[in-house]
């Protein structure tokens, strides 16, 4: 009897619940998530993107000023992209480190969002798979 | 040695098997000397993993490098303190010390917990025995800390990052925390297996649970102080998986704490506190997983190993299994009593719960969404600061304004008109702080005023709430203003340190509002002589400075840093070049005002080889509010949680027929 008696838990329940489902709705389909991408994926994105990938060769240039030019390239292909950044440059960016960074992809050059660079950490944390 | 803690572990695994399987079979048939023999294994069996424990720390201390873990873990160079804190530095031994702590807990708690009668009691031993066997199983057959190797000349080394104070206290924190979690589950799995859906086994482990959600909420805090300190963005927070990781279960424990109390008061929501509280194991076990597995491609998950499948089993077998008994169980979850009105206590704490809990489940959508997305469209997606901002802004704030609301509101059914009283000074103060506000220019970010009127509005409530009690018990005689409000608080400690946990929460959001809405970020490059100007701090850069440590160089770039002609001292931010390691790490340089509690935060960002350096600066107001949060977190919370004699003798005189009768 209890059960049928609180009308009040109910509709609280289902109006956060509406609520909720409109808002993750809203989120992930307009527009909340950002596509995470490797190298040879990138081809036919236009739109802002999340790109992973190991750091390719000698980065050349100024993060501060015209702004740093590297390579990214595919986990486990060739496939590379040349990358231009602006912004804060982590610690532990060099050569090898796997790397995310945001950004879209204009004139087979990927532009970087400023300060989104981050890289992932080596594994001394744990053995090798 | 290696193979003293191999036959520990497997001597636990033993014991914790016997003590599910035996305890099972003596609950199921109320055989009172097996369950008796079920309790001692448990018992037992953290005896065990205590010696498994002691020989992984030996080996540690005495730089043991044919223990694959050692080798892998520390180096000859890496100093003691270091060395031993490389017990949790990895995977395995992360796994025994999560085994150890749920032995330690196990036993208190089955120990001291005798009041929720012997039935009970005889179904919990085989819950904890059956988490206990999933991680002695792991740590025995697929993880296991004791392979050998022939030694190696030196070890890997500790990641210099973890090369830290904080390692010390941060990661045994946040494991006190998840795994205290498994106590409040294992006793109301165990209720329901016993049939006593009454709120006796919620008494019996309030301390615990409460215990383990400090625990976990502290650790988060050194957590995030440990990253802004040290990580050198200027923040503290970042929505990493990882973090999220810790976060959920502690939102969900909120959750519970809050909603068990009605229980006790109304005896209603049975079934949303089961339910909840498996949440909260779950998603504590869940942690691990994500923080042990690197599934979710993190900054921090960088353990990428075989136990992810286990992890996932065993996070689908319990929450299968514990659904499974709670829709078994329903029939005797009946609530006795009913909402009444959606204006009382009873409906506030409804509200807060299920803010709570949409907040946790938002952030796990968060946290799942690159896989999901991937399992669905063949292309990974994530989410990042904007959907969390937006959902903590939408959740968060509201449970701001109901932490004010709810202590001040009747039970069962407040009027209006009483209601109009009651609100009238926190509702003026927060008005006229809103109003101060936006004259001194806050509005430049609207979160920013609306935490604020609400932290005045509840901060408001909080002290009128001590004074009314105070001054009650004032005019009840014999006493000064100082001795009624300490035996207020003596008196109702529950209550009162939980209005001090409420204030620490208030502060703890002044601070994250002041140090994000409005923070001031400034960047320049900067040649020596030059100076660039934040937030009314003049910073001027007096070139740079370097010198040889043992492992590493350190390169400082000098910052004098003068506010209205006023010099206020050189700060130091830099680089330091490890050699070993081949790793530079950024060595912020932080100027607190404990005045105003603002940091001004200083990063050098790029050191260029023509002698210039590319500051970053960042004026954060309040941010101090965030840490000095925590001292008041542990205060209200260890006023919470200290044993009181009255409430024992009353809980004894309340449960002594059904205990004499179980």
């Amino acid at each position: 009897m209890a059960r049928r008696g609180s009308p009040a838990r109910l509709i609280v329940a289902l109006s956060v619940a509406a609520v909720l489902a409109v808002f993750l709705l809203y989120t992930s389909i307009a527009g909340g998530g950002t596509p995470s991408l490797q190298p040879s994926q990138l081809q036919g994105h236009t739109g802002r993107v999340s790109l992973v990938g190991l750091v390719a060769g000698q980065a050349t240039g100024d993060a501060h000023a015209g702004g740093l030019h590297f390579m990214l390239r595919d986990r486990h292909a060739m496939t590379s992209v040349p990358v231009v950044y602006k912004g804060s440059v982590p610690d532990l960016f060099k050569t090898g480190r796997e790397v995310v960074v945001d950004g879209k992809l204009r004139n087979g050059t990927f532009v970087a969002v400023p300060n989104t660079l981050v890289t992932k950490c080596p594994s001394k944390y744990a053995p090798k798979k | 040695m290696p193979d003293l803690g191999r036959a520990a572990l497997v001597t636990a695994f033993l014991l914790l098997v016997y003590a599910s399987v035996a305890g099972t079979f003596a609950a199921w048939h109320s055989r009172r000397r097996l369950a008796q023999s079920a309790q001692n294994a448990l018992i037992a069996a953290f005896g065990a993993t205590a010696v498994a424990a002691a020989v992984l720390l030996a080996a540690l201390a005495r730089h043991d490098l044919s223990f694959t873990y050692v080798a892998q873990h520390t180096s000859r160079e890496l100093p003691l303190g270091y060395t031993l804190t490389a017990f949790w530095g990895g995977q395995e031994g992360s796994l025994l010390l999560w085994l150890l702590v749920l032995g330690g807990y196990s036993v208190a708690a089955v120990l001291t917990a005798r009041r929720v009668g012997r039935e009970v009691l005889a179904w919990v031993v085989p819950v904890l025995g059956l988490v206990g066997t999933f991680f002695a199983l792991l740590l025995v057959f697929v993880a296991s800390p004791f392979a050998t190797q022939p030694a190696p000349a030196d070890g890997a080394g500790l990641n210099p990052s973890l090369q830290n104070p904080y390692m010390a206290v941060h990661p045994p924190m946040l494991y006190l925390g998840y795994v205290g979690l498994t106590v409040p589950f294992a006793f109301a799995m165990g209720a329901l297996l016993a049939r006593r859906t009454d709120e006796r086994w919620i008494v019996a482990t309030r301390r615990w649970t409460l215990a383990a959600w400090a625990f976990l909420g502290v650790g988060q805090l050194l957590g995030a102080h440990w990253a802004y300190v040290e990580i050198g963005w200027g923040g503290y927070y970042a929505w990493d998986p990882v973090e999220n990781a810790a976060l959920m279960p502690w939102l969900a424990a909120t959750a519970y704490l809050h909603s068990v109390m009605i229980q006790e008061k109304r005896g209603m929501l049975k079934v949303w506190n089961v339910l909840l509280v498996t949440l909260a194991f779950c998603l504590s076990i869940f942690g691990t997983f994500l923080t042990r597995s690197g599934i979710i491609q993190s900054i921090h998950s960088f353990t990428q190993s075989s136990i992810g499948p286990w992890f996932l089993g065993f996070i689908c077998f319990i929450t299968a299994a514990s659904l499974a008994l709670i829709f078994l169980r329903l029939p005797l979850l009946r609530a006795k009593t009913r909402l009444e009105s959606l204006v009382s206590r009873e409906a506030t704490f409804l509200y807060n719960n299920l803010l709570l809990v949409a907040l946790a489940l938002t952030i796990l959508w968060g946290v799942v969404y690159p896989l999901l997305s991937e399992a669905v469209t063949g292309e990974a997606s994530t989410v990042s600061k904007p959907y969390y901002n937006f959902f903590l802004h939408s959740f968060g704030l509201p449970l701001l304004l109901l932490m004010g609301i709810g202590p001040l509101i009747a039970w069962r059914r407040a009027s209006l008109r009483a209601l109009g009283r009651t609100f009238l000074w926190p509702t003026a103060a927060a008005v006229v702080a809103g109003i101060a506000l936006l004259a001194a220019g806050a509005g430049s970010s609207r979160v920013g005023v609306i935490a604020y009127t609400f932290s005045v509005f509840v901060l408001a409530s909080i002290v009128l709430e001590f004074a009314r009690g105070t001054s009650a018990r004032k005019a009840l005689g014999g006493v000064g203003w100082g001795g009624a409000f300490a035996s207020l608080i003596a008196r109702n400690r529950r209550r009162y340190g939980g209005y001090v946990v409420h204030a620490a929460v208030v502060l703890f959001a002044i601070g994250v509002a002041g140090s994000s809405a409005y923070q001031t970020v400034r960047e320049a490059r900067l040649h020596p002589g030059d100076s660039m100007t934040v937030a009314r701090n003049r910073l001027v850069f007096r070139g740079f400075e370097s010198s040889t440590q043992p492992n590493h160089r350190a390169i400082r770039a000098n910052i004098d840093v003068y506010r209205g002609g006023e010099y206020l001292g050189r700060y130091r931010p830099g680089k330091n070049q490890y050699f070993a390691e081949d790793q530079v790490s950024n060595e912020v340089s932080i100027r607190h005002d404990l005045l105003t509690g603002a940091d001004l935060f200083l990063i050098a960002d790029q050191v260029n080889s023509d002698g210039s350096v590319d500051l970053k600066a960042l004026q954060k107001p309040l941010v101090n509010l965030i840490w000095f949060a925590g001292f008041i977190f542990v205060g209200g919370s260890l006023i919470a949680l200290w044993p009181d004699a009255r409430e024992e003798r009353r809980l004894a005189e309340r449960y002594e027929g059904a205990t004499m009768r179980a």
